[in-house]
């Protein structure tokens, strides 16, 4: 496929020292990528950069091969929306939607046309007369959305779109936002800081930290391997415990785990919490007593104590009625991640507890 | 029911007390000059006093340049507060933060004081008029080009004030979207900005025109004699010749002249709502 949305090396530096650097990525044709991160990493300054109201500290930002630096956000071939406040209150819906045809010249008919298409793609038909305050806020972002669409643009930017509505409209729009997506072939640039979010809707996750990139992959990837400490703590659950290397061992408490790798030094072990299983008979295992337990759905958490720590563990709604509060039972650890102290991941691999001694 | 009534009685005995004393302040001296305008020497009923002010030459005068310098003072001081809004609502250089940090220093300076420092600088041998040669200098003090300045200088803080508020509460995501959607810089101010403050605008020129309309300071140091500003009028034909009926009668003129402009406020205010409410 090719590449529609390219960002090389891109730096923005705030006068206040903060801001974002080395940002490296493409977007293909047809593509959803997420730029996922906590609060203020920097994903709303690359959006904003490629939107072109930002003007970068340095880099390129390419869209379909064109260098689009020198371009002022209304002449560039990209559409945004935004958190809130997407919609014009003082026009209609229909002004709303019109304004950037009026402005291509293109006929009346051909106006009315498109915008009755583009209404029906998002559920909103004959709303044109309606003024935005008339509408709800998951409306105004379909809205919103529908209006970018018309600017036909060839990436789109998505700032937070959902963010400020409630958990079952997001989950709504965010699985129709992927129907058009797809329906269309469109480019779309995502930012979320909502992991659920991202590792839904995206085909690929750029995951920020404090300015820079800590991982590119697809949701799967980013969640059954990550590239660092920070990625495992931000995405999904995942119990960390400290740990000693030595050569190819590493000590936790009185258990020795071995790995591939020659390593010596502080490590942390991260497992998830659906990587920890109840031992059957045969196998190496650790002790571990039931602390608490907690229905979540589908599924329950189970808080365990162990001499290595304190242990959370996913299982299945229905194997709950097998754990009893304060009895004793013995857990193995059948797929863990080793951090080298800077967050490195020194380690990856899939394990038996017949291995770990 | 009972409940409701009690409501509104409470809500009455609320707003009594206020009532009251703007019925004793306010409404009663309006309702006396009002009287006393109609009346004539033998205490009967006239038209007399509106005859005299709308036929006498001089006060029809002043009458029409109050208007003039109301009317131009008020297009100026819009004009220069918008653009100095506009511009620091979207410029971050050192000279918009500059021009923010003192464009209120006028409203700090008292009237009198303003005025009088006003005519030392511009006066015919005044400061300016040292700096760049008194035969170049136009004549400011005692011309209307002298009361426009002041009136601009009196009024631009706080119209600036209004405005930018205005500006600033329009969500830079509208701003943004509309670069995005392709307006150039004057589609954007025609189709965005200048209709989400048109509002704003209007409350100002409305502050404006009574401001401006009724002063008197300003007008009574700085105009010529003749003609003059109502306010000045009003106080002369009140203390220096004696004639109540004939100030009142301008005074109740000045009054209608702002009760249309309120009217007008109210009436574009209640349009307003009615749209955002439908
Ligand atoms: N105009 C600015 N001037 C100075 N610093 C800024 C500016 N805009 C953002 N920053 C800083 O740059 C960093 C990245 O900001 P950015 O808005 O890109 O974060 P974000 O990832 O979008 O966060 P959020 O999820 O809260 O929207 C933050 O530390 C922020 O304080
Ligand atoms: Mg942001």
């Amino acid at each position: 496929m090719a590449i529609k949305l390219a960002i090389q090396n891109l730096s923005k530096l705030y006068p206040t020292g903060e801001g974002v650097q080395n940002i490296d990525f493409h977007v293909e044709e047809g593509e959803l990528v997420t730029l996922l991160g906590p609060s203020g990493c920097g994903k709303t300054t690359v959006l904003r950069s490629v939107g072109g109201f930002i003007d970068p500290t340095g880099g390129a930002i390419k869209v379909s091969d064109q260098d689009v630096h020198h371009l002022p956000p209304e002449k560039r071939p990209s559409a945004m929306v935004f958190q809130s406040y997407n919609l014009w209150p003082h026009m209609t819906v229909f002004d709303n939607l019109a304004f950037s045809l009026k402005l291509k010249k293109v006929k009346k008919i051909e106006i009315q046309q498109r915008v009755e298409e583009v209404l029906t793609l998002v559920h909103l038909q004959g709303m044109e007369k309606k003024y935005p305050s008339e509408l709800s806020g998951g409306q105004q972002q379909r809205i919103a959305l529908a209006r970018a669409l018309l600017l036909e643009p060839e990436v789109l930017l998505l700032d937070e779109p959902f963010s400020a509505l409630d958990a079952k409209l997001r989950h709504e729009l965010r699985e129709e936002l992927r129907d058009i997506q797809s329906k269309r072939n469109l480019t779309m640039l995502f930012v979320t800081h909502d992991q659920e979010e991202a590792l839904s809707i995206s085909d690929k996750i750029v995951v920020m930290n404090n300015g820079h990139i800590e991982q590119i992959a697809p949701p799967q990837d980013i969640y059954n391997t990550p590239a660092s400490l920070f990625v495992a703590q931000f995405i999904g659950r995942m119990n960390f415990i400290k740990g000693q290397a030595v050569n190819n061992t590493i000590q936790i408490g009185d258990i020795t785990l071995t790995m591939d790798d020659l390593y010596t030094g502080e490590v942390t072990l991260g497992v998830r919490p659906e990587d920890i299983h109840v031992a059957d008979k045969s196998s190496v295992r650790i002790e571990a007593r039931v602390d608490k337990m907690m229905m979540l759905g589908h599924f329950a958490e189970i808080t365990l104590h162990t001499l290595i720590g304190s242990l959370k563990m996913f299982v299945d709604r229905q194997q709950l009625e097998q754990f009893e509060l304060n009895s004793t039972i013995s857990i193995k650890l059948v797929n863990f991640i080793v951090f080298k102290e800077n967050g490195e991941v020194l380690s990856n691999r899939r394990m038996n507890v017949n291995e770990m001694v | 029911m009972r409940k409701q009534w009690k409501s509104a009685l409470l809500g009455l005995g609320l707003v009594m007390p206020s009532f009251l004393i703007l019925l004793v302040l306010v409404m009663y001296p309006v309702w006396s000059s009002i009287k006393t305008s109609f009346t004539g020497a033998d205490d009967q009923f006239t038209f007399e006093h509106y005859q005299y002010i709308f036929t006498e030459p001089l006060i029809l005068n002043n009458i029409r340049h109050t208007l003039i310098v109301t009317v131009l003072s008020c297009l100026l001081v819009l004009i220069i507060a918008y653009s100095i809004a506009i511009y620091l609502r979207f410029s971050q250089s050192t000279v918009a933060r500059w021009i923010n940090k003192t464009y209120l220093i006028p409203m700090f300076i008292p009237g009198v004081i303003a005025v009088y420092g006003f005519i030392n600088f511009y006066r015919d041998n005044g400061w300016v008029a040292r700096i760049i040669g008194e035969e170049y200098m136009p004549a400011i003090i005692y011309n209307v080009k002298g009361l426009l300045m002041i009136n601009i200088w009196f009024n631009i803080p706080f119209t600036t004030m209004l405005l930018i508020s205005a500006l600033q509460s329009i969500p830079n995501s509208i701003i943004e979207g509309a670069k995005d959607a392709g307006a150039n810089q004057w589609r954007l101010f025609w189709h965005f900005i200048l209709p989400l403050s048109y509002r704003t605008m209007l409350v100002a020129l409305t502050f404006l025109f009574m401001g401006i309309v009724g002063s008197f300071t300003a007008p009574f140091l700085i105009d010529r004699n003749a003609p003059q500003m109502l306010g000045v009028s009003m106080q002369q034909h009140f203390s220096v010749f004696n004639e109540i009926e004939q100030s009142s009668s301008l005074a109740v003129f000045m009054f209608l002249l702002c009760s249309i402009v309120g009217c007008f406020y109210i009436y574009s205010n209640i349009k307003e709502s009615k749209k955002e409410l439908k």
